[in-house]
């Protein structure tokens, strides 16, 4: 089999393996062949840890991490540097916190609607204030510092909001603070996974606008694109991907961070479509395998997944910053 | 496909790089735009291509306002590389010729035989067929140079507007990159719009030279009639002797020796 067909089967098989071993392994141990009856009889502890304990908890994992994943490749892309992604910019913590926001003040609305508008507020603010007049887009690594700076408040600010909230609640709230996959059901899931599909499809619909923005400004235009438009689009559309992770897991740091770059050195994927792919695919190997680490690394001990995350990705956020330091883009 | 601008005024927030500016590009011709550093030559060229917006006066392509041309549409007749694009990490030569077919493309139509042809035709042009899978990063500075000019070419469109394409290559690449363009020129009778340094190289391989100094056009015509001491004295506040090229006839420009003060 040649190398380009191999390696993204290769990423998939991965990607698979680790979700059975997600499903199979935690307090309860179900092996295989438990989980096969579960699935063919409808009964027994198989059928319980698929349709109960962990199934729709992995099911969540995987469309919270494909949903990071791609968010993270797109603005990677767009912004033609690695270090810029959702959860560096801003926009993770701001749809985080526009979800305790509303815990707070006991909206009924669905976290989903509440994270993209957090999401998109942030992106509005980090907009106005890299605004510069006359001189078109901000550079990356400005929106990026400016992005940790809003980053850092709307997380503090969520934390502030959780201190006030009742016991049970500031519980629940905990989730959107660090990200975690814990008592996630299939309504959950399902919500994870329909807006997935909804903004997966509008990401590829992009994916041609995209190639041309690779290309710079200039050249993007060149080429027939409204250029102010079409970024607008790609990057409402990620901006939104990141939202839809946050209001299912929360903002699970590094995932799309990490995502773009591991997927495109696993799959050699070369085009934009293929690099997108692969860091979905990625983001949600990563956000499998790491809740499994959480709740299966400390016998007893349930860890929230955004631990685990945040502890593969400091040490890879630290590698890539001294990589571009020597590459002299800091 | 002519270009003209008329009382084109250009420039950034309060600065003026170019006022009242009139010009007629003649079509199916290789043009050369020349000028001091500062002058406004990219600006003027940008403009011609719609990446700046006028501050007054206008730019029109087949007597129709570049601002009435849908986007699509425009990059369907006229073709700009800009000077130092971004090239993707990792990218093929042929990736990045493939990109040039954008314009021609709905968001969902397949990649068409009239695309492959554009692309092959392309890389046949700049002589590039054979590193078509070469990784673009790997390959020397004028084969760089002529991978974006293949994507240009893709485009298939009977404008081609470049911005300084041989700066930074050496002489034998830079009298590389003219050929292609001249012969592009005359096989398809596109037409041929670039930004040069050169002085002698663009008089050599043009058939109309746009001479720009601080103010505005300072000539405009066949290389001829251009270049000649006081214009380049005008433009540059160069004094020069101006004699024919001894291999083509056109004219070339020897600046004196003495720094011409006197």
């Amino acid at each position: 089999m040649s190398r380009a067909v191999s390696r993204p089967l290769a990423l998939a098989l991965l990607l698979a393996a680790a979700t059975l071993i997600a499903l199979m392994r935690g307090a309860l141990d179900a092996p295989l062949a438990v989980l096969w009856e579960g699935l063919v009889t409808g009964e027994g502890p198989g059928a319980l840890v698929l349709a109960e304990i962990r199934g729709p908890r992995v099911a969540a994992g995987l469309a919270a991490g494909a949903a990071l994943g791609l968010s993270g490749a797109i603005f990677q892309t767009l912004f033609r540097n690695p270090l810029a992604s959702p959860d560096l910019l801003g926009f993770t913590s701001g749809a985080s916190l526009a979800v305790v926001a509303g815990m707070a003040a006991g909206l009924a609305a669905p976290p989903q609607l509440l994270a993209a508008a957090g999401g998109l507020a942030a992106w509005a603010l980090i907009g106005a204030l890299t605004l510069r007049r006359g001189e078109g887009a901000a550079p990356p690594l400005t929106l990026v510092l400016v992005g940790l700076g809003v980053g850092f408040g709307a997380s503090a600010c969520a934390t502030f909001l959780m201190s006030a909230l009742p016991l049970g609640l500031a519980h629940e709230a905990q989730r959107w603070i660090t990200g975690s996959l814990a008592a996630r059901g299939w309504d959950h899931a399902g919500a994870a996974w329909a807006a997935l599909a909804a903004l997966g499809l509008a990401a590829f619909a992009q994916v041609r606008a995209l190639e041309a923005l690779e290309l710079g400004e200039a050249m993007a235009a060149g080429l027939g694109l409204d250029v102010a438009r079409a970024r607008r689009g790609v990057a409402a559309t990620a901006v939104l991907l990141a939202a839809a992770g946050v209001a299912v897991a929360g903002p699970l740091p590094f995932v799309a961070l990490m995502a773009g770059p591991a997927g495109a050195r696993v799959s050699g994927a070369r085009s934009p479509a293929g690099r997108l792919a692969a860091a979905a695919a990625t983001g949600a190997l990563v956000v499998v395998l790491a809740d499994l680490v959480a709740r299966a690394a400390v016998p007893g001990v349930q860890l929230p997944a955004g631990v685990a995350t945040g502890l593969l990705g400091a040490p890879y956020l630290l590698w890539r910053l001294s990589r571009e330091m020597e590459k002299g883009g800091l | 496909m002519t270009l003209t601008a008329e009382a084109l005024t250009l420039g950034y927030g309060d600065r003026m790089v170019v006022e009242h500016l009139d010009l007629t590009l003649p079509p199916g011709r290789v043009t050369a735009i020349l000028g001091p550093n500062g002058c406004g030559k990219s600006t003027l060229l940008h403009a011609l291509a719609r990446l700046t917006r006028p501050i007054s006066g206008r730019v029109s392509l087949e007597g129709r306002d570049l601002g009435a041309y849908a986007p699509r549409a425009l990059a369907r007749r006229l073709a700009i590389l800009p000077q130092g694009p971004a090239a993707p990490e990792g990218i093929r030569v042929g990736d990045l010729v493939r990109r040039g077919r954008t314009p021609w493309r709905g968001m969902l139509s397949p990649w068409s035989e009239a695309d492959a042809r554009a692309c092959a035709a392309a890389l046949e042009a700049v002589g590039m067929t054979a590193l078509a899978e070469r990784p673009l990063q790997a390959l020397s500075g004028g084969q760089r140079q002529r991978a974006w000019i293949a994507l240009a070419l893709a485009q298939d469109t009977p404008a081609l507007l470049l911005d300084e394409p041989t700066t930074f290559l050496d002489l034998v690449h830079q009298i590389e990159v003219l050929r292609l363009l001249r012969r592009r020129n005359r096989e398809m009778g596109t037409t041929v719009i670039s930004v040069l340094h050169d002085l002698n190289l663009a008089a050599r391989f043009s058939d109309h030279l746009v001479l720009m100094g601080r103010g505005g056009v300072v000539a405009a015509g066949a290389p001829g009639a251009v270049m000649t001491p006081d214009n380049l004295k005008a433009a540059f506040g160069l004094n020069a002797r101006v004699e024919p090229d001894p291999e083509t006839g056109a004219p070339m420009v020897i600046p004196r020796a003495d720094g011409g003060d006197a």
